[in-house]
């Protein structure tokens, strides 16, 4: 049973209620979908569009480098959904070890995600290179945004540790990596 | 030595997923067919995510079926984008 049944019942969330964490993280979490929803629709709009300019940017992109990435984020989703799960049986100290992990793995998201504009910014591309870097860097930095978010959040909630807080911020985290692994092959993979 | 779980198999899944769909583009040369496979691996590790991680598995059918309903639409948006761009 969820943290937020045994403690917050009747708390005027409604049917939100009946998922884990804090209700208002989900209301932001159905907001970042729909912005980020829309956003993806405008770059896939945008590609139907300009099919050669899009081609021609997305072979400059380093994909492997992204997909190093997808790996580094799911394995920090991992660690983070098992702090959830220890907090959740009562064991704060083992809760924080796989939160302070999926922080670590955050880090080395956003660390690998600056290298790669390093290179991109290297080579003489920018903001306004043209509409598919233009949409690129708007996606991928607002993403990276979310990250850094996600990692702060992640920092609060790890200081108590408690099974509402925790899968609160998790909930956030997980959001953020599910962001991830549907604008990976839109931005990067589909030709 | 400890039992791999839900949560565990769950990781493996995704690893292996994300390491198949970056293969998918070198391995199958037509583009359709190629988008269709790397956007499907997205929707599979999505749903893993949605029931495992974000923990919707025992949720009610309306908070599941909206998160899912949103990687469906947008992945499937890409893949009919997609499939114009090699049409025209």
């Amino acid at each position: 049973m969820w943290a937020t049944e045994c403690e917050q019942e009747g708390t005027g969330w409604g049917i939100l209620e009946d998922l884990p964490g804090d209700p208002m993280i989900w209301v932001l979490i159905f907001s970042e979908l729909a912005a980020f929803g829309l956003f993806l629709g405008a770059f896939v709009i945008a590609r139907v569009i300009h099919p050669a300019m899009f081609a021609s940017g997305q072979a400059v992109l380093d994909a492997r480098l992204a997909g190093l990435n997808t790996v580094v984020l799911v394995t920090s989703g991992w660690a983070a959904a098992r702090g959830t799960k220890s907090t959740r049986a009562g064991e704060s100290r083992t809760s924080r070890r796989w939160l302070v992990g999926a922080m670590v793995l955050g880090g080395l998201f956003v660390t690998i995600k600056v290298f790669e504009y390093g290179g991109e910014i290297g080579h003489g591309i920018g903001l306004e290179s043209s509409t598919f870097f233009t949409l690129y860097f708007l996606l991928t930095g607002f993403h990276l945004l979310h990250v850094c978010l996600g990692i702060v959040i992640l920092a609060v909630v790890c200081r108590r540790a408690e099974a509402v807080l925790v899968e609160t911020g998790t909930a956030f985290w997980h959001m953020v990596d599910l962001i991830w692994i549907v604008m990976f092959p839109i931005l990067y993979l589909v030709r | 030595m400890m039992t791999p779980d839900r949560l565990d198999m769950t990781w493996i899944v995704l690893i292996g997923l994300a390491l198949a769909t970056i293969l998918v583009p070198s391995v199958v040369p037509r583009p359709l067919l190629a988008n269709a496979l790397l956007l499907a691996f997205a929707a599979a590790k999505g749903r893993r995510i949605v029931l495992d991680y974000l923990d919707l598995r025992t949720a009610p059918a309306l908070w599941r079926g909206l998160v899912s309903a949103w990687i469906f639409i947008v992945l499937m948006f890409a893949w009919l984008a997609s499939a114009a761009v090699d049409l025209i």
